[in-house]
């Protein structure tokens, strides 16, 4: 018996699931209409919807809330704090960690630490090592925490946490070059399909996860696998970089937001003061 | 007013118009923000050098660096620009200078938790500490440590490197530096103000 954690009542019952997509009907409904429409009504070009949100968890230096549709994570900063670890360095260095929740995905996650998580943390840290300025922040360290509450793609999991991270990183006030905007592709039966959800991912012969810093132009990180023509590759790297950088205009525009809101109300905050006094 | 707020990666200007501030950076021919905030234009008075820098109004936490070098500000001058006059006094510009607690003392060092950092509060544990020959600047060999400090005292010091893998290293070496939670009575005795006991330190000025 799992002593750790609160088990369900002896006499529970299995809930009962509707599950919309049987084995069957996969094969029944169609990825997309002969017009390239999807099943949720974009163009095969086209990211889902987004929705991101900077400081919502108020314990961490920094954090932020990115949605999907049905990609949803949060992402917590803390630091930059003193490392612990005895050796000197006199740059700071970063630390990241993603992990699914246990109801993140269709079947269950152990809340014990799996290796995609692990390969799912370096590569976090690999596309947002570029972009931190961490020769600022010696014999520091600064510790990022994703979470992903619902999981909607693996590929775009990773992008949304590449992106959230660098938000939350934003939020904490720490020094960046540039902001880091990710986008997950997929390349199914030829054609390129970009932010794709779980069951199109089914589909795929390979995919393309791209983060670059739009500003300056440069790419930070890029992960390949499957079978994939070079023209292909290409292709899909143009088109990945430019919803990355309509992902920066959310990012840019949410962060700006974010700050005007906090000035208006230490304004105000100011104005009621000077009223008093 | 209206206030222009920039994020990371932003470009702000020409390289040759402006030198960067805090919170900027250069790259090229260009000045980029490298955290989010309100931009700001900053003049020296006594000289023409216009620095771009980039804040948030409140500094969440500070990181301790060496001296004045990697912030490259010096407080003394005033900044003021005839188009943004409110703009004076920005926090956490004052970098070089700490105020700490010191946790306990040996013969030849005090240890020193670092609690602000210029007036930017720190809000990880940063451990300093000041070794006999960094607490005054005359009569070096003569120091004793228990004759400076005490465990308890808040001391004012400043960083004068990155020091070990575990701690940084500070000093008092100047009139400025030292205990600075008394009421001083002479350069190195310093008065309890409700107690009025006397007990020997090495005093800031105050």
């Amino acid at each position: 018996m799992d002593r750790r954690r609160i088990p369900g009542p002896e006499a529970s019952v299995k809930p009962i699931i509707e599950r919309a997509d049987d084995d069957d009907t996969l094969h029944v409904v169609p990825l997309k209409t002969i017009d390239d429409i999807r099943q949720d009504g974009r163009s095969l070009d086209k990211i889902r919807k987004a929705w991101l949100a900077p400081g919502i968890i108020t314990q961490a230096n920094g954090s932020a809330y990115i949605e999907f549709q049905g990609t949803k994570l949060a992402c917590a900063v803390y630091g930059p704090r003193a490392t612990k670890i005895s050796a000197f360095s006199g740059k700071g260095s970063l630390n990241c960690e993603i992990k699914f929740a246990p109801f993140s995905c269709q079947k269950r996650r152990s809340p014990q630490r799996d290796p995609q998580e692990k390969e799912l943390s370096q590569l976090l840290f690999e596309a947002l090592a570029p972009a931190v300025r961490l020769d600022l922040l010696p014999k520091s360290t600064i510790d990022v925490f994703v979470t992903i509450l619902q999981n909607d793609g693996n590929g775009s999991c990773l992008a949304a946490s590449i992106t959230a991270a660098s938000v939350a990183l934003a939020d904490a006030g720490i020094e960046m070059l540039d902001q880091v905007a990710a986008c997950s592709a997929c390349y199914i039966d030829d054609e390129i399909w970009i932010d794709c959800t779980l069951r199109e991912e089914e589909h795929a012969q390979g995919s393309l996860v791209l983060s670059c810093m739009p500003s300056l132009n440069e790419v930070t990180h890029m992960l390949q696998s499957g079978e994939v023509t070079v023209s292909g590759t290409i292709r899909a790297i143009e088109q990945c970089t430019e919803a990355c950088s309509k992902i920066y205009l959310i990012m840019g525009n949410c962060l700006s937001e974010s700050v005007r809101r906090k000035l208006e109300k230490d304004n105000a905050l100011d104005g009621l003061n000077k009223k008093e006094g | 007013m209206p206030v222009e707020i920039v994020t990371p990666g932003q470009r702000l200007g020409h390289a040759q118009d402006y030198a960067a501030g805090p919170g900027t950076y250069v790259r090229g021919d260009f000045l980029y923000a490298s955290v989010v905030g309100v931009k700001r234009v900053l003049v020296e008075t006594d000289k023409k050098t216009r620095y771009l820098t980039v804040s948030k109004e409140k500094v969440q936490s500070a990181v301790p660096t060496v001296g004045n070098i990697v912030r490259g500000f010096d407080l003394k001058c005033m900044f003021i620009d005839p188009q943004h006059i409110n703009v004076i006094n920005i926090p956490g510009l004052l970098f070089y200078q700490i105020t700490g607690k010191v946790i306990r003392i040996n013969q030849r060092e005090a240890v020193v938790s670092i609690m602000v950092i210029g007036n930017a509060p720190c809000g990880e544990d940063f451990q300093g500490i000041i070794r006999k020959q960094d607490v005054r600047q005359f009569d070096r060999d003569k120091v004793k440590i228990s004759d400076s400090f005490r465990p308890g005292d808040i001391v004012r010091a400043k960083v004068i490197s990155l020091g070990d893998a575990r701690s940084y290293y500070l000093s008092t070496a100047d009139n400025d530096f030292g205990g600075c939670a008394m009421y001083p009575i002479s350069w190195e005795e310093m008065q309890c103000p409700k107690m009025k006991e006397i007990e020997r330190r090495k005093c800031a000025k105050p």
